[in-house]
């Protein structure tokens, strides 16, 4: 919860965060050691100095240290994990929905748990997907369409049987489809950060709401197209926003940019923790303001109904938390005990 | 010669001094295609040996996973450049800490095509994935270009009065790199600068930018302009995180109404 100086209460949903284990017994090779490598420096490059971790706690910091820093430090109310499986890269996986169900089920009012499937599973993928949705009951899922398996360097959102568990998550009531927009690497000779297959499958399923996770930037263009075309085609901040300490200006011009073209209804606030710390975003974002001539230029303000929205409304909308209601009842749980 | 600058920061340059600053003049010409900026000014180039007719160009990129595709174009782009000096006989192009590496380096140096390189991963060579971002950097380009000049206070119109031949005598703004000579160095290019009478602000296609579309030609290419520099500012910031050191900045046209600054902090 974050108060503000007039005494109002925020109710905050961090969009994107991971229980990871990166450390070296879990590292299956040379590019499990890279991945969390480039988190780290990710984590050091934008973080202010006092919230820069030493590298080993940042390979893995477990529950205890989540909890404190999301909810009792960094005034985060409810987080949603988006699991990264990278099991070619990581012996146990490096962040599964079974992992972060562990800290789901201790406190199933504060976590939203989400899933997440691979296209190149086949059919065992799909009766996969069934038993997320009956085990936990997963309201969305997290793709990472840059993610190897064998001699496969990724896939797209409109490979043939990536519809069909589209259709299957339609069916089944997984509303969500969270969609990394990185670098993916297959096939080579083709622009890596496309995001055009998003604008088809959002126009397929309509049932379905896709939320584009970094706004499909360094490709901000594009993404601004395909969101004013589809209603349901969603942006979230994770990595846009830890710009707003080093690189306020772009963080402003990306932010008025997207208010312009998606507009204050979809788009997401999200920490990325452990990669960045909710509390020094949160904090700088709620002291943020536009300057003049963006203002003029775009006609947008970054007014506290704005704010609300981004920081948690709008993913209560997507997920169907009630937040009066919620408010209440996180007022006297174990986090909120261990906060006094 | 006019030395790319911080040329001198690598600390790992062998070899004569004369032949250095050649092989680094020619590497001052390979830019990074996503971000139009060359690889000298970004510090990709981790350091040159010399040694009589042959050159080893040792290169790095901000990160691990850094998309393979760019790589590839880059260390292909150090090894053509860098032939054209006429003592060169022989160069090696040594990309460092990418998980694709040691593919890379064997493709290039083996004097591969993309798709000989990886059969298995491409389809067809990297002609068209080029083009799409020298379209981008045209239109970012010419979006600072622009800017610069409503900044200035000229009018749209008078702006689209610009011809080509004006470019090289437009008023300067203070920026670096100077917008108009950027502008006019990708028109040139593209074979766009032949005609000194013709328009200069065109769409890629070459049809001059009409009145009416001034402003929504102006907000997409804005857009474009702010995806790459965002970019340039993020990778900067990881190599300069990754490998420490010297971090040489020339910021983009982005804190509008204030002269560009060149930062420059050199390490050592």
């Amino acid at each position: 919860m974050f108060k503000t100086d007039a005494g109002e209460e925020l109710f905050i949903i961090d969009g994107h965060m991971h229980l990871w284990d990166a450390s070296p017994a879990n590292q299956a090779n040379k590019y499990g050691a890279g991945f969390i490598g480039c988190f780290y420096d990710y984590h050091r490059n934008l973080s202010p100095p006092d919230y820069v971790w030493e590298a080993p706690l940042f390979q893995k910091y477990g529950p205890e240290r989540m909890l404190k820093d999301v909810f009792v430090d960094g005034y985060v109310d409810m987080g949603i994990f988006q699991p990264t499986y990278l099991k070619d890269f990581y012996k146990n996986g490096f962040n599964t929905t079974e992992q972060n169900s562990a800290l789901k089920e201790r406190h199933p009012e504060r976590f939203i748990l989400n899933g997440s499937w691979d296209p190149r599973d086949g059919e065992a993928g799909l009766e996969y997907l069934e038993s997320l949705v009956k085990r936990y009951r997963i309201p969305g899922v997290k793709l990472y369409t840059a993610e190897w398996k064998g001699n496969s360097k990724g896939w797209k959102l409109t490979d043939p049987w990536a519809l069909r568990y589209l259709e299957k998550c339609q069916q089944l009531g997984v509303k969500n489809i969270h969609v990394h927009k990185g670098p993916t690497i297959w096939p080579l000779n083709k622009d890596a950060f496309e995001v055009h297959d998003v604008d088809e499958v959002a126009t397929a399923f309509t049932g379905l709401n896709f939320i584009i996770e970094h706004c499909g930037l360094p490709r901000l263009e594009d993404f601004c197209w395909i969101a004013t075309q589809e209603p349901n085609v969603y942006g979230g901040l994770a990595v846009v926003m830890p710009f707003i300490h080093s690189r306020p200006r772009y963080f402003a011009e990306v932010l008025a940019n997207l208010l312009w073209w998606v507009g204050a209804d979809r788009l997401l606030f999200a920490s990325d923790y452990a990669i960045w710390h909710p509390r020094w975003i949160v904090d700088k974002f709620m002291a943020f303001e536009f300057p003049d001539d963006l203002r003029k230029e775009f006609g947008v303000s970054l007014t506290m109904d704005v704010k609300k929205k981004i920081l948690g409304e709008n993913a209560a909308r997507l997920y169907g938390i009630d937040i009066h209601g919620r408010k209440k009842e996180l007022a006297h749980d174990a986090v909120a005990a261990g906060m006094a | 010669m006019r030395l790319p600058p911080g040329w001198r920061r690598t600390g790992s340059d062998q070899g004569s001094g004369m032949h250095q600053e050649e092989v680094y003049g020619q590497l001052a010409k390979v830019s990074d295609p996503e971000l139009d900026q060359p690889l000298t000014e970004l510090g990709f180039i981790g350091g040159v040996s010399v040694d009589g007719s042959a050159v080893t160009v040792r290169f790095r990129l901000p990160t691990f996973f850094c998309a393979p595709n760019f790589a590839f174009m880059m260390a292909a782009d150090i090894r053509e450049r860098v032939s054209e000096l006429p003592w060169v006989e022989r160069v090696e192009v040594q990309l460092q800490d990418h998980f694709f590496d040691s593919e890379i380096n064997g493709g290039v140096n083996g004097g591969k095509s993309f798709v000989e390189a990886f059969p298995q991963l491409a389809t067809d060579d990297l002609r068209e994935l080029r083009e799409t971002f020298r379209l981008k950097a045209f239109l970012a380009r010419q979006e600072r270009l622009l800017r610069s000049l409503l900044q200035m206070g000229w009018l749209e119109e008078a702006i689209l009065r610009v011809r080509v031949g004006d470019l090289s005598e437009l008023p300067r703004c203070g920026e670096a790199p100077d917008p108009a000579e950027r502008y006019l160095a990708i028109l040139e290019e593209r074979g766009m600068a032949g005609d000194a009478t013709a328009p200069a602000f065109v769409h890629p296609d070459g049809r001059p930018i009409e009145a009416v579309e001034f402003r929504a030609t102006l907000a997409h290419a804005h857009r474009t302009r702010l995806s790459v520099e965002f970019n340039a500012a993020f990778c900067r910031g990881l190599l300069k995180t990754r490998y420490g050191g010297a971090d040489q900045e020339i910021a983009g046209c982005t804190e509008r109404g204030r002269p560009e600054r060149l930062v420059r902090r050199v390490a050592e």
